[in-house]
């Protein structure tokens, strides 16, 4: 029986990868591009991006202190930092210049509920529940409107970042069984003739599935939470034409209260799923890829100590990283507060010392253009002492 | 509109669509027949019957931090108090739960989403199960907030089903009251700065993570009067939040001890009264809110400030404004807002004349059949279009995840939103079609015609070109499949 990947397939010349029901190819057009990654749960940043020399990183870490040494030792970056072994990839990017990691940083937030701190970090707010549009979608709203979608997100629901009044695409793999094609084009015949929006929307869908299928997302019913295949259809969905210039998908796994383990174990396995997305992502990508910024970000960090279960707890100052091409890295970024006890916030938080507002802001500005005043009144209101970071971007 | 039509309308707009051959017995009166709906103080519908009640979700959330912590090796201070409070370590150890959050509560949530949505397939009274889940929208308890996680269904049966053709001023405060709510809003966290707790926090009980509360905690102020009473444009002010969150500060509810624990049972100790007010964390003194001063002590306070927002004018507006675009239409016809608020206004409201109202509105009836349903009232009248009485477990809930409306897990205190922009999206419009799909596989049968099926749900109401679309079909299958995705059957 044909299905629709079938019919995907048969239609997948160069025309068929495209956003086909307006010709917006009027409009300014842009060919900058940023993919936000979202990490929830809380990535503990201690470990992804451990602080090797700082004098008491071992100590207060305990079990969980990675090494300096050895065949599982950090990837050195700084005379400070280095990388969890599992980043090998995001490594080399930094050695290229391709990634700029983060460290001690966090939204406003200082409480640590993942439903509020998730709420804050996606809305840009002061608070949780302050505002209910999303940063992202306030800022691509702000643009000349280049496409359909500005925005995409990587699942069936736009997550909140990307709520708000400007229109946005969605796509996500399915666990509910294929349409026969021919069952697609009648009720897209009948859609047409009866139902304007409803036609319209399955149009969109029917182009994000013939990307998507063309990425290889048929795989993803065998395993739909694995980030290689996802963070590849992302990069189908940027590069296509009148395709979105920014997408946004999210990541799990983080919050590893128990055994979090050190070489081995749940954080190490979602830092290679991480660092293999990202890699995978840039390889799609392919020459786009210059121009591209890839923010990855996470609600909290977790506590500096770990816990008596081999975990950590929710925290505050986290990790973060930029990578692409268009990003001025292969240098830390961080106002490292230290970790003595005195120096930890509540006595044991690492403390928040970049504000993410600030690199975010950064971004949207340098990147993708968008004006301060836009940035300030639409994206990220009452945030006005909180400036943007500059030179995160190659000139 | 002959009949039949105006019998498919009040179906599909007042409840969740006829199932097969209830058109008929709809046509001989269709105003009739939702207006008798209304107010019934219809028996629990039996799969609700059977779901526990809060104290047990309350249980078992409480048995699972107990056990994830003696797991994980923090035990050392439960153990202790089990000494002291006579308990034994085999009693202990019978608190055996799943270890895994996840694991621990998926079947308890899947048996209280299959419940709502038999409830809803089977109904003899879909008009009233239409209003539960309308004003279990309204006070949205949700899920996806992890320490609520297996709250918002007894939340739901208890502090919303026994009142929605009752007064709203009942449902409000059975809400503010209710463990679901002062949970998910976080008001048991709320200690009045010059309360006894306030004053010496030491007196206040631990927090399952340690730690005790300290301090005003605005959430469920802040929402009572944006999203439940007065809307965000009803006048209220910052300080009214304040106010209002300083009445309720003491409003909680009786949390599980080790013993209860232990024994399995918490009413026996509370008589099945959960809420309990704490003295102790109330804020003293008499407290102004919306230009009027509260003298009273005690809980009689948020009962009186409560039962004033209730019968607020700007609560009347808001919620007939909310009623019309959930029933009528995404920009709710001013002339039937205007009458609607009028009935609740002259009723105190009263919800059952409230809605009489609506549906006494010519625009409930004549306004095009526009409304895009949201995924679990669209999934609802596809299956009882399709005869289906029961759902295989967890099936209800993967496919309505996939749709984007998980049940009981709102994505926040506003709740699902309620119009087309929201819903009307390419992803999830595909998920539909898939959905048809799925439902279609399942029942088609070389017996039954599907152009049978969709007079028997939609009468007169189903387009020509529907109708053809259907005829032409290459099977039952996809006949079926066309049927569930129209227009006719995802919008009303």
């Amino acid at each position: 029986m044909l299905n629709r990947r079938h019919l995907l397939a048969g239609a997948t010349g160069a025309a068929a990868l495209s956003f086909p029901l307006f010709a917006f190819g009027q409009a300014q057009t842009t060919d900058k591009r940023l993919l936000v990654v979202i990490l929830r749960g809380g990535m503990d940043g201690l470990s992804a991006m451990p602080p090797i020399g700082d004098g008491a990183y071992a100590s207060l870490r305990g079990r969980l202190a990675i090494a300096r040494a050895g065949a599982d030792a950090a990837l050195p970056l700084d005379g400070t930092f280095g990388l969890h072994k599992n980043l090998a990839k995001m490594h080399a990017l930094y050695r290229a210049g391709e990634l700029l990691p983060i460290h001690a940083c966090a939204t406003a937030y200082r409480e640590r509920s993942h439903f509020d701190a998730q709420n804050v970090l996606e809305t840009g707010a002061a608070a949780p529940f302050e505002r209910g549009e999303g940063w992202l979608n306030k800022a691509l709203g702000a643009l000349p409107q280049s496409r359909p979608e500005m925005g995409m997100a990587l699942s069936a629901q736009a997550p909140l970042i990307l709520r708000g009044p400007a229109a946005v695409a969605t796509w996500s793999p399915s666990a509910l069984p294929d349409v026969q094609s021919d069952t697609i084009e009648r009720l897209m015949a009948l859609y047409e003739a009866r139902d304007p929006a409803l036609a319209q929307a399955l149009d969109s869908a029917i182009s994000a599935n013939a990307i998507a299928m063309d990425a290889g997302a048929g795989d993803m019913r065998a395993r739909p939470r694995a980030i290689t295949p996802i963070a590849q259809t992302a990069a189908r969905f940027l590069k296509s034409d009148n395709g979105p210039i920014a997408a946004v998908l999210d990541m799990g796994g983080w919050d590893t209260h128990a055994n979090q383990g050190l070489e081995q174990g749940p954080l190490a396995r979602a830092l290679t799923a991480l660092d293999d997305g990202l890699d995978a992502f840039k390889t799609e990508m392919g020459p786009a890829w210059a121009n591209t910024v890839v923010i990855i970000a996470t609600e909290f960090g977790r506590t500096a100590a770990p816990n008596g279960a081999n975990g950590t707890d929710h925290g505050t100052g986290a990790a973060a990283f930029l990578a692409g091409g268009a990003v001025r890295g292969g240098r830390v970024l961080a106002d490292w507060p230290g970790l003595t006890r005195a120096s930890l916030h509540e006595g044991r938080d690492l403390r928040p010392t970049t504000d993410l507002r600030a690199v975010f802001k950064g971004v949207l500005g340098d990147h993708l253009s968008v004006s301060n005043a836009a940035l300030e009144r639409d994206a990220f209101p009452d945030s006005g002492s909180v400036r943007a970071a500059q030179g995160l971007l190659r000139a | 509109m002959p009949d039949i039509d105006l019998a498919a309308l009040a179906a599909q707009r007042f409840g969740f669509g006829p199932r097969p051959g209830e058109l008929r017995v709809i046509a001989g009166d269709p105003l009739g027949w939702v207006k008798g709906q209304i107010g019934r103080q219809a028996t629990l519908p039996a799969p609700i019957a059977a779901l526990p009640p809060a104290e047990d979700d309350l249980l078992a959330f409480g048995r699972w931090l107990v056990r994830r912590r003696l797991n994980n090796g923090n035990g050392a201070r439960i153990e202790e108090r089990a000494e002291r409070q006579g308990i034994t370590q085999e009693e202990l150890q019978r608190l055996s739960v799943e270890e895994d959050f996840v694991e621990n509560f998926r079947a308890r949530v899947t048996r209280a989403v299959a419940a709502r949505v038999e409830a809803a397939l089977i109904s003899p009274t879909p008009v009233h199960e239409r209003l539960v889940h309308f004003w279990s929208n309204h006070f949205t308890v949700s899920a996806a907030k992890p320490g609520a996680v297996a709250l918002p269904p007894s939340f739901e049966k208890e502090a919303i089903r026994p009142h929605v053709g009752g007064r709203f001023a009942d449902m409000l405060l059975a809400s503010t009251k209710h463990p679901g709510m002062i949970v998910y809003l976080d008001n048991w966290l709320s200690v009045g700065p010059n309360s006894r707790v306030g004053q010496n926090p030491n007196r206040g009980r631990r927090l399952p993570g340690g730690g005790r509360p300290s301090g005003i905690n605005e959430n469920l102020a802040r929402e009572v009067l944006e999203l439940q009473t007065l809307g965000v444009n009803g006048g209220y002010t910052q300080a009214d939040v304040q106010a209002l969150a300083a009445i309720i500060t003491g409003w909680t509810y009786e949390r599980p001890r080790l013993r209860d624990l232990v024994n399995d049972n918490l009413a026996t100790r509370t008589g099945g009264q959960l809420f309990e007010f704490d003295a102790d964390a109330h804020e003293p003194g008499p407290k102004t809110l919306l230009n009027r001063t509260y003298a009273q002590t005690g809980v009689a306070q948020g009962e009186a400030a409560l039962g004033d927002l209730a019968r607020h004018a700007s609560t009347a507006r808001f919620i007939a404004t909310k009623l019309c675009r959930h029933y009528i239409a995404d920009d709710p016809p001013p002339a039937a807002v205007a009458r609607v608020e009028r009935a609740f206004r002259d009723s105190d409201g009263d919800l059952r004349e409230t809605m009489e109202a609506l549906v006494d509105s010519p625009e409930a009836w004549e306004t095009p059949r526009a409304k895009f349903k949201r995924p679990e009232e669209y999934a609802i009248s596809v299956l009882r279009a399709a005869n289906v009485r029961d759902l295989p477990p967890g099936a209800g809930i993967a496919a309505l995840a996939a749709m984007g409306q998980r049940p009981y897990s709102a994505p926040g205190p506003d709740g699902w939103a309620d119009t087309a922009d929201a819903w009307l999206t390419a992803d999830l419009v595909f998920k539909r079609i898939e959905f048809a799909q799925a439902y279609a596989q399942r029942i088609a049968r070389a017996d039954v015609d599907p152009v049978q099926v969709g007079r028997a749900c939609l009468g007169g109401l189903m387009s020509d070109e529907t109708e053809t679309a259907i005829r032409r079909a290459e099977s039952p299958v996809q006949g079926f499949a066309l049927l569930f995705s129209a227009p006719e059957m995802q919008r009303r």
